[in-house]
């Protein structure tokens, strides 16, 4: 049975115009050869598998007038993550704002002109309330829970990725002068 | 081999574009908020009605009143410019005084204007009209009002004339502000 396994790989090799299929008819023979005895044996895999989390912002958010003169500035921007917590651990999203309204005249983040609320998470606690953005302190978006999983299903969310949408608000103040400002959001996730 | 070749390219594209769309997910991430700021007004007339009144003495004086009201503005930092304005678009019932028809020749509704910066009051005494609106108050470029807006004043004079007939007259003033 061997040498006909053998002969028979030979045989294909020669008649093989193409090389590398040559070698992949030469690699397969050993395999060939071993299906000839039977033997068992087992072997223990471990997988070790960690707490993660990874998330993703949108690249830019822009903040519109509100329909009545001098009402509010807002906009919403969805924030995507994906994480895995272990059964004693969880996890949390931030922001700061990592560079305040420029150029200077307008809105200032340092000053308390940027709030936000967070709604529609689904995975973990959305931030309660209204939220006043720093440019010194991480505030909350998002509390994750022990034993969390994104996508799947079962005991993991159903949604790949999971999703939390934030609303920005910042006052129309008249003393504020005409022109664009941006500033810059910095999400973190972690999760244990 | 070629065809082989060109299915290792397109293997090898296919990763590289997974990788980068998967790149976008990471331990953190940033946005970039952006808000324009534009040139914009509003006003509130504080004197819901504003009634005109008489000295007791018989025709000592004119009929007078003031209308207060708070504005908001933000004139564009260059070259912008607001204003105040305000039209009677409702003239007095018949009878009575009249701001386009008035039954004696001099009958006047006049106002002064007073306002706080960063607004400029009218000058000297103005004729209202019901055709043409005229000015109460005049802004600069990068003009910027108070959050809670700043303030101002009309000060109405009614001439006083023995050919209105008794009665309660009434007119609407409407006021208008704008900002480029």
């Amino acid at each position: 049975m061997q040498s006909y396994a053998h002969m028979t790989a030979t045989t294909l090799v020669g008649s093989l115009r193409q090389p590398w299929l040559a070698l992949l008819a030469m690699a397969a023979t050993p395999v060939c050869t071993s299906l000839a005895s039977t033997a068992t044996a087992t072997q223990s895999l471990n997988a070790l598998i960690y707490p993660i989390a990874k998330l993703s912002v949108p690249a830019t958010v822009a903040l519109s007038a509100g329909a009545t003169r001098f009402s509010s500035f807002t906009g919403s921007a969805a924030v995507s993550y994906r994480l895995r917590t272990t059964p004693s651990g969880g996890g949390n999203i931030t922001l700061q704002v990592t560079s305040d309204f420029t150029p200077a005249g307008g809105p200032s983040a340092g000053s308390g002109a940027l709030t936000y609320t967070c709604a529609g998470a689904t995975i973990g606690t959305s931030c309660s309330g209204t939220q006043t953005a720093s440019t010194t302190v991480q505030t909350p978006v998002l509390t994750l829970p022990a034993s969390a999983c994104t996508g799947g299903g079962g005991a993991c969310s159903s949604q790949d990725p999971n999703s939390v949408t934030l609303s920005f608000t910042v006052p129309d103040d008249p003393g504020y002068a005409t022109g664009s400002y941006s500033a810059r959001l910095t999400f973190v996730i972690s999760a244990t | 081999m070629s065809r082989y070749a060109t299915l290792v390219v397109l293997t090898c594209m296919m990763l590289v574009l997974t990788g980068t769309a998967q790149a976008q997910f990471g331990p953190s991430g940033t946005t970039t908020l952006s808000v324009n700021v534009g040139a914009e007004a509003a006003l509130r007339i504080d004197t819901g009605t504003t009634s005109l009144t008489a000295p007791d003495t018989a025709f000592g004086g004119d009929y007078t009143g003031t209308t207060n009201y708070t504005y908001k503005i933000r004139t564009t930092k260059t070259g912008g410019t607001g204003t105040i304005q305000l039209k009677v678009s409702a003239d007095f019932n018949a009878g009575g005084p009249s701001v386009a028809s008035p039954p004696s020749a001099g009958d006047t509704l006049q106002y002064t204007c007073s306002v706080t910066a960063p607004g400029s009051g009218c000058t000297g005494a103005q004729t209202a009209s019901t055709s043409t609106p005229t000015a109460v108050a005049t802004f600069g470029a990068d003009a910027k009002s108070a959050k809670a807006g700043n303030t101002g004043s009309v000060g109405w004079t009614l001439t006083n004339d023995p050919a209105y007939s008794t009665g309660t007259y009434t007119a609407t003033v409407l006021f208008t502000i704008s900002a480029t």
